[in-house]
Formats: structure tokens, C-alpha cells, sequence
């Protein structure tokens, strides 16, 4: 099975996969490294209103084959009652 | 070393386990058989006249999804009797494979029955430990539902050098959990990619290492303060029960 090293990014720590795994193809290689991306998200969201996740592949060779992310985008679409809402939020901007 | 001294170990750890209790253990007719990486040890939906008590290695608990996805529900170690349940529940609603090389210890029922009869406080010990189970299994749903994922991995290690420690299969903070990192993310419920990252993040905190199959935890405090982890639900404590 071919090796691949799978990257990755949720906003503030960069892991650089020196290891690499071994998977049946491309196409296993990607869906590994989509799967990584609700995980990623689950232990850093809600966390402020601006997030991006990024996972990429790189093979053997060293070249991206294959890269994807996971954004968060939110903002109050109208002044907040009150201020303790439940969790860590962002101020009005 | 009699083969059913992890499980003495761990009921001694406890509580008092009186020498004609010891000597009830030692004599209880068993069939050993051992397994390699994958076979099972009881299967679902069968109905087993034994039970069956791992002696050395690993065992799991495992669920299969339709698509193929798997959770594992739980991980056995020496001295753990894996389907005492079936005693009660009489048909397995689940299996249970060898996680690693594993050598069981089966037991038939009706010596079981004789034992439990003849000595009911050896009866409440083997119960009592069907209860520590359940209590594993709600620090495990907490985590799973809950916890952050490095907080969840370092819970699994604290927990799995514990128990291995009180059967005297760790010490020094080491132990040998011979698992593929691919069976790490089905006992985690998370994806593969982010166990690595996960397993990453508590080597660079300095809070553990993991070579092979040997995990040294190098700051057990640290591990279990990130883990928010309270070692109460395993009963390490010797009392009358």
C-alpha cells in the first residue's frame, strides 16, 4: 500500500505529518483526510465567530495531491440582547 | 503464577479475598484457548455455557456499524472476565475478538453457580466487578459525548495504566498496548488523521511517549489534570463489599 502524509491545520496549531500512513489509494487517502475535518472542528468550535480548517495529502513524492477545508463564518445579523449568552462569543463587531 | 491470578489480583485489590475463596478461584475447571489478533472469543448472538476470563493479552468489546464503521465499547485486560454477562443474559448481544495475541480461560457456567452458592461474598466480588464495567463504560460515554479529544485520549491512557497496574501488568509508568492506530481510532469514536494529531499533541506536551506498542506516561499528573480524570469509577480501593 502506498504511503501518504497527511496535513493539517484547525486555525492555530499546524501538524506537519512526517509519518505518514499507508492507504489502498488516493481515493482513501482523501477520505481520511475529510474525516479528520468534523473531529477538528468539534474540539475547537465554538470558538469565536472565524475559522478555517485545513487538511491536505501529500504522497510519496512529496506533492499535494489533494487538499480541503472546513470554514466558519458567523456574525450577528442584527444587535445582541444581553450579554451572557451561553459560551465564549465575539462582541458585536 | 496460577493462571487466575490476574483475576485475584484485581478482586484483592478490592477487597479481602480470604484463602478458601483464593482456593475456589484456583480450582475452577477451565479450558485455556488461545487467539490470535482479530479471532473471537465469544460471538454475537451465541449462547455460551462458559464464561470466558482473559489471561494474557488483549480482548475488545465491538459494535459494527451496517456500512462497516466498528466502535469498540470496550477494552479487556488480564483478570477481566469478559462475559460474565452471558451467565445472566444467556444469549451475547455483542462479540468479543482478541485486540492482540490473547490467551482466555474458559469456565462452565455451572461451576460458576457452585462457587457463587457455596461463597456468596466471592459471588458479590464477581459481581461487584460487572459493576465496575458499567462504570468504565459511563466514563467512556462521557467521553465520547463530551470531552475534547486530547482530553479523551489522555482518559483512556490514565484508565488503561490503572488497571493494568493493579493486576501487576504495569509499572514506572509503562505499559504494552499493542493496538494499530487504526483500532486506536475505533476505540476513540474519532477519525484516523486526527487520533495522530491528537497522539501528536500529547507527545509535544511532554506528557507521554509511545513507541511500538509501549506507552510511558511521563507526567501521570499533568495527564490526568488535562484529562480532568478522577480514578474513582475503577474502585482501586480495598474495602468490605
Amino acid at each position: 500500500m502506498p504511503r501518504y502524509f497527511i496535513d493539517s491545520f484547525d486555525g492555530d496549531t499546524c501538524f506537519i505529518d512526517n509519518e505518514g500512513m499507508d492507504f489502498a489509494d488516493d481515493a482513501a487517502a482523501r477520505y481520511h483526510a475529510l474525516d479528520a475535518l468534523p473531529d477538528m472542528a468539534r474540539d475547537e468550535v465554538p470558538d469565536g465567530d472565524r475559522r478555517r480548517f485545513v487538511v491536505s495529502v501529500r504522497d510519496q513524492a512529496g506533492e499535494v495531491i489533494y487538499s480541503a477545508s472546513l470554514t466558519l463564518e458567523g456574525g450577528w445579523r442584527s444587535a445582541p440582547n444581553g450579554l451572557a449568552r451561553s459560551g465564549p462569543q465575539s462582541p458585536p463587531g | 503464577v496460577t493462571d487466575f491470578e490476574p483475576l485475584i489480583k484485581a478482586l484483592a485489590r478490592r477487597d479481602e479475598v480470604s484463602a478458601a475463596e483464593r482456593r475456589l478461584i484456583e480450582n475452577l475447571p477451565k479450558r485455556i484457548k488461545s487467539f490470535r489478533k482479530g479471532e473471537e472469543l465469544v460471538q454475537e448472538h451465541s449462547r455460551p455455557a462458559e464464561s470466558c476470563l482473559v489471561m494474557h493479552g488483549f480482548a475488545a468489546r465491538e459494535v459494527y456499524l451496517r456500512d462497516g464503521k466498528r466502535q469498540i465499547t470496550a477494552v479487556h485486560i488480564p483478570g477481566d472476565f469478559v462475559d460474565l454477562h452471558a451467565f445472566l443474559l444467556k444469549q451475547m448481544d455483542h462479540s468479543v475478538v482478541a485486540l492482540s495475541e490473547c490467551q482466555a480461560a474458559f469456565v462452565p457456567h455451572q461451576d460458576l453457580l457452585r462457587v457463587v452458592d457455596e461463597a456468596p461474598h466471592l459471588g458479590r466480588l464477581l459481581w461487584l466487578s460487572t459493576v465496575i464495567d458499567g462504570a468504565i463504560q459511563r466514563a467512556w460515554i462521557a467521553c465520547i459525548g463530551r470531552r475534547s479529544s486530547t482530553a479523551h485520549f489522555g482518559h483512556l491512557i490514565c484508565e488503561l495504566y490503572l488497571r493494568l497496574n493493579a493486576v501487576g501488568l504495569a509499572e514506572k509508568s509503562t505499559f504494552q498496548f499493542p493496538v494499530t492506530q487504526e483500532e486506536l481510532a475505533d476505540i476513540l469514536g474519532l477519525s484516523l488523521v486526527h487520533v495522530n494529531r491528537t497522539l501528536r499533541e500529547l507527545r509535544s506536551a511532554g506528557l507521554i511517549t509511545w513507541k511500538g506498542s509501549t506507552i510511558e506516561i511521563l507526567d501521570f499528573d499533568g495527564l490526568a489534570t488535562l484529562s480532568d480524570f478522577d480514578p474513582s469509577y475503577l474502585n482501586l480501593v480495598s474495602e468490605p463489599r
